[in-house]
C-alpha cells in the first residue's frame, strides 16, 4: 500500500478545505506570475524589456491588469444569449481548477502538524478524470463562441473546439503507453512507477506527442489559430469584456499550468528529484519535493513561452492534418510497439532480443518515413502546379504561369 | 484473474461476415472505382457463402461461448442459417444493376447540380455492400447474444447500416431520405429504451448476462420493481425492431421510402434476427415469469394483428400494403412467443423461414413493375397486370396467397404450426384473433389478385421488365421455396424441430 | 474519507471564485449605455445581420466531432486494456490489435475519402 495515498485519504475535513484553498491560490499565483514571466521572456527574445514598472521587476503587472479589467464596463451584446453568455466563462474557470485535484505536487510532508502530502485526492482513474474535466472545459469555449451572437466568436469557438478535441485524441493516445507501463491510472502510482526511469526517456515518442498535443490542446502559439488576430479578432472571447474576459484569460493560463503539471507527473517523475539527487527529497521536511515539482512545471512553461517567441502560427488545414494524419497514426503504431515490447519483457525475453526487435522497428519506421517524405515531395510538385486551376473566386494573378496541371489525388477521389 | 478466451471457430459465422465487411470498407477505400462493383459483389457473396458453410459446420454445437456472452445452440444455428440464406437472396437483389435502385452518390443533395453530375458519371457508389455485410453480421449475432451488452452491440450493428441503406434510393430521394431519418430517430429512441431497460436489469441482477438474470429471477421473487421496469423497457426496444404495435409506426414509411431491394432485405433479415432474440429472452431468460409477461404479449399480439390487417385494407400503395402485412405477420409471430412450449420454438422458426422467402419474393417482384420514372407502386396502376404479364402476376399471386396463409403454400404451413402451438398452450384468445385477422388479411391480398386479373390494364406506361438473371434467380428461389414448403414441408419441419433446442440452462 | 469529496471542494472553490468574479465585474465596472457597444464586434464596420435559422457553418466541424467520438471511444477502450495489460497476456495483445486494426480500417477509409482534408 502506498503511504502517500494513505496519508491523503486520512486527511481530516478541515485539512481538505485548507489544501483546496492552497491549490486554488497556487493556481492563481501561478497565473499571475506566468503572465508576467511570459511577457518578460518574450520581450527578451524580441530585444525589449517587457513590463517593469508595476512593483519590483514589474512583478505586479498582471495584478494591475486584473484590477483594470475589473473597472471596465461589462458588456453583453444585444444579440447574445444572455444566460449562456454568462455561464460560459464560469464553466471554463471552474473546470480548469478542478484538474488540479489529482496532481501530486509533493511527497509526504507535514502540513499544520498533520502528516499528509500536497495533493488534494487520489482516485484510481485520476488521469482519466483530468481528461474528462478538460473535455468539459471545451464547453466553455464553444458556448462562449455560440452565445455571443456574432460571427467572429462563433467561428473562433468552433475552430478552437475542433482543435482541442482533435488534439485531445493525440493526447489521450500518448497516455496509453504510460498506463501500460505503470499498470495504473492513479497519478500517485504513475509517479512511483518512475522511481528508476522517467517515462520521458523510456517512452520518448509518447512524451514528444504529448508535448506537442498539449500545446494544441491549450490553444497556444504556434497553434493559437482560434485567436488569429488577422482573421478572427480575438476568437471565441471577442465579445467578452471586464472580469468575464479575465476569467477566460485565467482559465487559459491555469490550463497551461495544468497540462504542464500533468506532463511532469506522467513523464518527468512528478515531485521526485532527478536521478542522483534523491537525497534532496527529505530537505525542508519533504517540502523540497514541491520545489522539484515546481521547477519542472516552470521548465515546461518556459518551453511554451519559447515556442510562442520563436514559431509563426500554423495554417489551420496544416494544423488539423498534422494532428489527424501524423500524430494519431504514429501514436497508435507506437502503442502497438510498446505493447509487444512490454509483453516480451514480461515473459523473460533477453535484453538483446528486445534490443534487436526495437532496432528493427526503428529501421522500419525510418524507412517508412523516408518513403513517405519522398512520396509527399512528389505529390508536392503536383499540387504546386495545381495552383493554376481556375478558382471559383477571383484570385490575384500569379507572377509565373505553370502550364502543366494535374488534379491532386485527394480531389480526384472525392469527385 | 484468468485470461479470457474466445472460441473463434464457433463464432466463425459472425466473424467471417464482419471481417468481410471490414475488408469491403478497405476495398471501397483502395480499389479503383471501375472494379469496385465486381470486387464488392464477389467478396460479399463469398463471405455469405463461407458464413453459411461455417454455420453448417457448427450444427451440433450447443453451449455458451466468448465468456458466456454468446449462446450457440440449435435455435441459433437455424436462425443464423435462415438469416444467411435471406441475406444471400437480398444481396442478389441489391447487386442488381439494371434498375438503378441506388443513388449514385448518397452525399449529394437531392436535385442539386452535384447529383446530376454524379448521375451523369454513370458510376454508383458501392458502399451498400459493406453496409449490408455489417447488417448481416449484426443480425447473426443478435439471436445468439446471451448478454445484454452483446445484444445491444448486435442491435446497433444491425440497425445503423439499415438506417443509412434506407436513405439510398435513387428515385424519390427526398422520400427515401425522410424514411432513413425517421427510421434513425425512432430507432435511436427505441435503443435508448433498450439501454435504459438494460441498466434497470443490471441494477436488479447485478450482472448483464442472461444466465445471471435468469438465476436471479429463479432464486428471488420475480416482482422486483427494477426487474419489471427493466423488462418492460427492453421489450419496447425489441418490439420496435419487430414492428409490433404500438411501436410499428415507422414501418410503412420506411418500407415505402427505402430502395425496394433494401426493403426486401430488411423485411426478411431483421424480422428473423429480432424474433430470434425475442425467443431467447422470453423462452430462457425470463421464462420463469411467463405468467407475468404472457397477458401483455397476448394483448400486443392481438393489437398488432388488428392494426396490421385493418389499416392495410385502406392502403393504395403496394409497398405500404406489404409493410402493414409485415406488421400483421409480427402479430402472428408473437403468438409463437405466447405459446411458450416446445412446439412454439419450432413453429416460430418455421414461420420465420416461410415468411422470409415469401416477403423477399414479393418485394423482388415489386422491383420489376416499372415505368419511365422507376418503380410503380401505386396499386391502381397494377390493374390488369395479369393480362400483360401472366407469369410475373402468377408468381406474385402465389406469394400473396402464401402471405394470406392459403393451403398448399408455405404461409399455411407456418400459420398452422404457430397457431397450433399457441392452441396447445391453451391461449385460445390469441388463436381466435389470429384466425380472424388472417381472414381479414386474405381480403386485401385477394383484392390485389382481383385487381391484377379482372381489371383492364391502363395505358400509362406501366410495364413489367424482363428480370436480369440475379433478380430472376431470387424470384425463382423464393417461388420454389414457397411452393415446396407448402406442398411438401415435412422434411423441413422435422429438421427445424430436431434442431430447435435452447442450450440447457 | 471518500476520495471524491476533495474534488467537490476544489470545484466549489473554483465555481465560487468564478461567480464572484462575474458579479464583481458587473458591480465594479461603469455602465454607460451606447447602442453601438451592444452590437456585434466586426472591426468597426456595420455588423452583418445574423443569418436566418441561426446560421450555418461548415459540415467539417460536424465530421471532426464524429471522428473525435470514434477515436475517443477507442481510447476509452485502450485505457483499461493498458492498465490490466500485464494480466491479460497474449490474449490482450491479439484482441486489442484486432480492435485497433478495425478502427484503422475506418480511419483509412475516411482518409481516402477526403474526410481529413480541410479546404
Amino acid at each position: 500500500m502506498n503511504s502517500a495515498r494513505d496519508l491523503i485519504l486520512d486527511d481530516p475535513g478541515w485539512l481538505i478545505a485548507v489544501k483546496g484553498l492552497l491549490v486554488f491560490v497556487f493556481c492563481v499565483l501561478c497565473t499571475l506570475m506566468a503572465i508576467w514571466f511570459e511577457r518578460r521572456i518574450v520581450a527578451r527574445m524580441q530585444l525589449r524589456l517587457g513590463p517593469n514598472r508595476v512593483g519590483k521587476f514589474g512583478l505586479l503587472q498582471s495584478l494591475a491588469d486584473g484590477v483594470k479589467l475589473a473597472l471596465k464596463e461589462d458588456l453583453i451584446p444585444a444579440a447574445a444569449d444572455k444566460l449562456v453568455f454568462i455561464i460560459a466563462p464560469i464553466i471554463s474557470a471552474t473546470t480548469c481548477f478542478m484538474a488540479f485535484a489529482v496532481i501530486p505536487m509533493s511527497g509526504p510532508v507535514k502540513m499544520f502538524g498533520q502528516e499528509t502530502a500536497f495533493q488534494l485526492t487520489d482516485i484510481p482513474v485520476g488521469v482519466l478524470y483530468i481528461l474528462s474535466v478538460a473535455s468539459v472545459g471545451v464547453y466553455g469555449i464553444v458556448l462562449a463562441g455560440w452565445s455571443s451572437g456574432s460571427t467572429y466568436p462563433l467561428l473562433g469557438g468552433l475552430r478552437s473546439s475542433a482543435q482541442v478535441i482533435s488534439y485531445e485524441i493525440a493526447m489521450g493516445l500518448s497516455l496509453v503507453a504510460v498506463f501500460l507501463y505503470a499498470g495504473s491510472m492513479s497519478t500517485i502510482d504513475i509517479v512511483d512507477a518512475q522511481d528508476q526511469f522517467w517515462y520521458a526517456i523510456v517512452l520518448f515518442p509518447s512524451f514528444i506527442i504529448y508535448a506537442i498535443s498539449m500545446v494544441g490542446e491549450t490553444n497556444r502559439a504556434p497553434f493559437d489559430l482560434a485567436e488569429a488576430e488577422g482573421e478572427l479578432v480575438g476568437g471565441f472571447h471577442t465579445e467578452y469584456s471586464s472580469l468575464k474576459f479575465a476569467l477566460f484569460f485565467l482559465a487559459e493560463y491555469v490550463n497551461i499550468v495544468g497540462v504542464s503539471a500533468l506532463a511532469t507527473t506522467l513523464f518527468l517523475g512528478g515531485y521526485h528529484a532527478p536521478p542522483g539527487l534523491g537525497f534532496t527529497e527529505s530537505w525542508l521536511g519533504g517540502w523540497f519535493t514541491f520545489i522539484w515539482f515546481f521547477i519542472k512545471v516552470v521548465l515546461f512553461f518556459f518551453v511554451f513561452v519559447w515556442l510562442r517567441g520563436t514559431l509563426p502560427r500554423l495554417r489551420y488545414d496544416q494544423f488539423m492534418q498534422f494532428g489527424w494524419k501524423v500524430l494519431i497514426p504514429a501514436n497508435v503504431a507506437w502503442i502497438m510497439v510498446v505493447a509487444v515490447l512490454r509483453y516480451f519483457t514480461l515473459n523473460g525475453a533477453s535484453r538483446t532480443s528486445i534490443l534487436i526487435f526495437g532496432g528493427a522497428i526503428l529501421v522500419i519506421f525510418l524507412m517508412g518515413s523516408s518513403l513517405y517524405e519522398r512520396s509527399k515531395a512528389k505529390k508536392g510538385e503536383v499540387t504546386a502546379s495545381a495552383v493554376d486551376a481556375p478558382a471559383p473566386y477571383p484570385v490575384p494573378e500569379l507572377p509565373m504561369k505553370i502550364s502543366t496541371f494535374t488534379v491532386p489525388r485527394a480531389e480526384r477521389e472525392r469527385e | 484473474m484468468p485470461t479470457p478466451k474466445i472460441e473463434y471457430g464457433i463464432l466463425a459465422p459472425v466473424l467471417v461476415v464482419l471481417a468481410a465487411a471490414v475488408l469491403a470498407v478497405l476495398v471501397e477505400a483502395f480499389v479503383s472505382r471501375r472494379y469496385r462493383y465486381v470486387v464488392q459483389t464477389t467478396l460479399s457473396f463469398a463471405a455469405i457463402a463461407l458464413g453459411l458453410f461455417t454455420v453448417i459446420l457448427n450444427k451440433d454445437v450447443s453451449g455458451r461461448f466468448a465468456e458466456g456472452s454468446v449462446a450457440v445452440d440449435g435455435v441459433t444455428i437455424v436462425l443464423q442459417g435462415t438469416i444467411l440464406i435471406f441475406a444471400l437472396l437480398g444481396l442478389l437483389l441489391i447487386a442488381e444493376r439494371g434498375f438503378q435502385s441506388f443513388t449514385a452518390q448518397a452525399s449529394t443533395l437531392p436535385g442539386s447540380a452535384d447529383e446530376q453530375r454524379a448521375l451523369a458519371s454513370g458510376l454508383q457508389q458501392t458502399e451498400v455492400f459493406p453496409l449490408t455485410l455489417f447488417a448481416v453480421g449484426g443480425a447473426l449475432l443478435f439471436p445468439a447474444a446471451n448478454d445484454l451488452i452483446t445484444l445491444f452491440v448486435a442491435l446497433e450493428v444491425l440497425s445503423l447500416p439499415l438506417y443509412l441503406m434506407a436513405g439510398l434510393s435513387q428515385r424519390r430521394r427526398l422520400l427515401s431520405q425522410e424514411a432513413g431519418l425517421k427510421y434513425f430517430l425512432l430507432g435511436a429512441f427505441s435503443s435508448a429504451f433498450f439501454l435504459f431497460g438494460s441498466a434497470f436489469l443490471y441494477g436488479y441482477a447485478g450482472t448483464t448476462t442472461f444466465d445471471g438474470i435468469k438465476l436471479q429471477i429463479t432464486t428471488s421473487p420475480g416482482n422486483d420493481l427494477f426487474l419489471l421496469v427493466g423488462l418492460a423497457m427492453l421489450t419496447v426496444g425489441l418490439l420496435f425492431k419487430v414492428s409490433a404495435a404500438p411501436f410499428h409506426s415507422w414501418t410503412p414509411d420506411v418500407y415505402q421510402g427505402a430502395p425496394t431491394p433494401i426493403t426486401a432485405f430488411m423485411a426478411a433479415v431483421t424480422k428473423v434476427a429480432a424474433f430470434g432474440a425475442f425467443l431467447r429472452i422470453f423462452y430462457t431468460t425470463i421464462g420463469g415469469m411467463v405468467w407475468t409477461w404472457r397477458p401483455i404479449i397476448i394483448a400486443i399480439s392481438i393489437l398488432t394483428m388488428a392494426i396490421g390487417t385493418i389499416i392495410a385494407i385502406a392502403q393504395k400503395d403496394v409497398k405500404r400494403v406489404l409493410a402493414y402485412s409485415a406488421i400483421a405477420h409480427s402479430g402472428f409471430l408473437l403468438t409463437g412467443i405466447v405459446a411458450f412450449n416446445k412446439s412454439g420454438v419450432g413453429a416460430t422458426l418455421l414461420y420465420l423461414l416461410t415468411y422470409g422467402f415469401t416477403t423477399l419474393g414479393t418485394f423482388a417482384i415489386v422491383t420489376l413493375v416499372r415505368d419511365a420514372g422507376g418503380e410503380v407502386t401505386d396499386l391502381n396502376r397494377w390493374s390488369g397486370l395479369g393480362k400483360r404479364s401472366p407469369l410475373i402476376a402468377g408468381i406474385f399471386t402465389l406469394f400473396l396467397l402464401a402471405l394470406a396463409g392459403i393451403p398448399l403454400t408455405s404461409g399455411f404451413v407456418g400459420k398452422f404450426a404457430i397457431f397450433s402451438a399457441a392452441y396447445e398452450s391453451g391461449n385460445i384468445s390469441v388463436v381466435i384473433a389470429g384466425v380472424l385477422a388472417s381472414a381479414v388479411a386474405a381480403f386485401f391480398y385477394i383484392r390485389i389478385v382481383v385487381l391484377m386479373y379482372f381489371n383492364d390494364p391502363q395505358e400509362d406506361g406501366t410495364s413489367v421488365v424482363i428480370p436480369s438473371p440475379v433478380t430472376a434467380i431470387t424470384i425463382g428461389v423464393c417461388a420454389v421455396a414457397t411452393l415446396v414448403l407448402g406442398v411438401f414441408p415435412q422434411p423441413v419441419i422435422n429438421a427445424v424441430n430436431s434442431l430447435a433446442m435452447f442450450v440447457a440452462g | 474519507m471518500n476520495p471524491y469529496v476533495p474534488i467537490l471542494v476544489i470545484g466549489a472553490i473554483g465555481f465560487g471564485f468564478a461567480i464572484i468574479s462575474v458579479v464583481a465585474g458587473y458591480l465594479t465596472g461603469p455602465r454607460r449605455y451606447n447602442r453601438a457597444k451592444a452590437e456585434a464586434y466586426e472591426c468597426g464596420i456595420e455588423p452583418t445581420p445574423p443569418a436566418a435559422g441561426g446560421g450555418r457553418f461548415p459540415i467539417k466541424y460536424f465530421l471532426t466531432a464524429m471522428l473525435f467520438i470514434i477515436f475517443d471511444i477507442e481510447i476509452v477502450f485502450l485505457y483499461p486494456w493498458a492498465v490490466s495489460f500485464d494480466q491479460l497476456g497474449l490474449f490482450g495483445i491479439v484482441e486489442m490489435f484486432l480492435f485497433i486494426l478495425t478502427v484503422f480500417v475506418a480511419y483509412t477509409y475516411v482518409w481516402r475519402r477526403g474526410g481529413l482534408e480541410w479546404d
